[in-house]
């Protein structure tokens, strides 16, 4: 827009205030505005008086949870938030641990169950855990991947610990609430097809669980929502995923 | 941690978006505690049903969130900032809709209702409403229907018209005479324009 007359720029602003706009309008309305800055004052103080309509509807109260849910993303991605460097610390000792030559097995299998029921809410309970853990292979090749996909959004963390034997470990933190008799399922996908790793349920805070299905050869892992007791197939689209 | 949160209680909205641009999660919940009514009525009104609503709000509470270094206290009130975001974001999502489930019979049925002399005794923010409702009451119907097909429905002046069966001229001229006359209710009682 090169230029538009005072009678333009008159005839589009209340339009303008009230989000009446067409798309090209408001570009061309705001062009101007932006070589005319001078104007600026007359919008703003047209748009304070649209701006009542904001406060014409009936009032209404806010669901409870809505706020909860809301302080969950932001306290997640506060600069402030303490318990970031905590959760650092939790997995890059477990990621220290799984690297760890030198450590005997069976020390590494309790510092990690140590590890995780210092304050994480398991899945199975510790000594499940324990044994799986102990089957795994500590090697040098163990290495830790983060998952990304719509649910870090939702401020989730989640990482994969994969042991040298593809044997993996799933740690999940800020996991976002799912809808009541829901639950999250783990996915191994080979070759695109997708077999059941596990389920386990999203909590705030952190969450162990052993990834049941071997990744030896699998191209990809991925964390969908499914009805409690887990599908067949996956039935709505990752939340996170990670290729291997 | 409880006597912060007391703390701030005490901070005006501008010191908390200071502090919110910070990081600090504990301020922005102040403002939320403050305004999400405010925010969450008008979602209500724009989406009209309660998950579209919630959808909209913590949308645009995110964005509050994550882009609180764009507020600028010189172009108006924290709150109307915040109610602009919601309204904007609103737009965005009723025009993105694959079915408009608005209608012209929708805005009808939700007309207008007052809520008298208890809205005064709860707070002035409460007054700052009623004074509004009582605006758009000396508003005649033809353009308070446009106002609100626009600001609440999403829709432009041109489908309006269409809608309406109005030249676009008469759409135009409605909505600057309800703009004027909501500005003019203000000025005659010697109120200023809740920012």
């Amino acid at each position: 827009m090169s230029e538009m007359d005072r009678a333009r720029f008159e005839e589009l602003m209340d339009s303008y205030v009230l989000g009446a706009l067409t798309e090209e309008e408001r570009l061309e309305f705001e062009e101007h505005l932006a070589s005319y800055p001078e104007r600026q004052s007359e919008v703003d103080e047209l748009s304070a008086t649209a701006g009542l309509l904001a406060l014409y509807p009936e009032e209404r109260e806010p669901p409870e949870d809505l706020r909860g849910r809301i302080m969950h993303v932001v306290e997640a991605e506060s600069p402030e938030r303490p318990q970031q460097a905590e959760r650092r610390t939790v997995f890059g000792r477990l990621g220290e641990l799984l690297s760890a030559r030198s450590l005997a097995l069976g020390a590494a299998a309790l510092l990690v169950v140590g590890l995780f029921s210092w304050n994480m809410v398991l899945r199975s309970d510790v000594q499940e855990l324990q044994s799986r853990v102990q089957e795994m292979q500590v090697s040098r090749d163990a290495r830790m991947i983060t998952l990304e996909g719509p649910g870090l959004e939702q401020g989730a963390h989640v990482e994969l610990i994969v042991a040298g034997d593809d044997r993996a470990i799933l740690m999940a933190e800020n996991m976002p609430p799912v809808p009541e008799g829901k639950t999250c399922m783990i996915w191994v996908i080979d070759d695109a097809v997708p077999k059941p790793g596990g389920l386990f349920d999203p909590k705030p805070e952190a969450v162990a669980a052993v990834v049941e299905e071997p990744l030896g050869g699998a191209d990809a892992v991925a964390i969908t929502v499914e009805p409690e007791g887990g599908s067949p197939q996956p039935t709505t689209d990752p939340m996170l995923s990670a290729e291997l | 941690m409880a006597n912060k949160g007391r703390q701030y209680l005490l901070y005006a909205d501008e010191d908390l978006m200071s502090l919110v641009e910070g990081g600090d999660a504990g301020a922005f919940a102040a403002l939320y505690d403050r305004h999400s009514r405010a925010a969450y009525s008008l979602a209500y009104r724009m989406m009209g049903e309660k998950q579209a609503a919630e959808d909209l709000v913590q949308d645009a509470m995110l964005k509050i969130w994550r882009g609180a270094g764009s507020y600028r206290a010189e172009r108006g009130s924290v709150r109307t900032w915040i109610l602009s975001i919601v309204h904007n974001r609103g737009i965005d999502q009723l025009r993105s809709l694959a079915s408009r489930r608005r209608t012209q019979e929708k805005v009808e049925a939700e007309a207008p209702r007052s809520q008298p002399s208890e809205a005064f005794a709860e707070s002035w923010r409460n007054s700052q409403r009623e004074q509004v409702r009582a605006a758009m009451r000396t508003l005649p119907p033809e353009q308070l229907k446009i106002l609100e097909l626009a600001y609440f429905s999403g829709y432009t002046h041109v489908e309006i018209a269409d809608m309406l069966d109005l030249p676009l001229g008469t759409v135009k001229g409605r909505m600057r005479l309800g703009l004027q006359k909501i500005r003019a209710f203000f000025d005659s009682r010697d109120l200023a324009v809740p920012q």
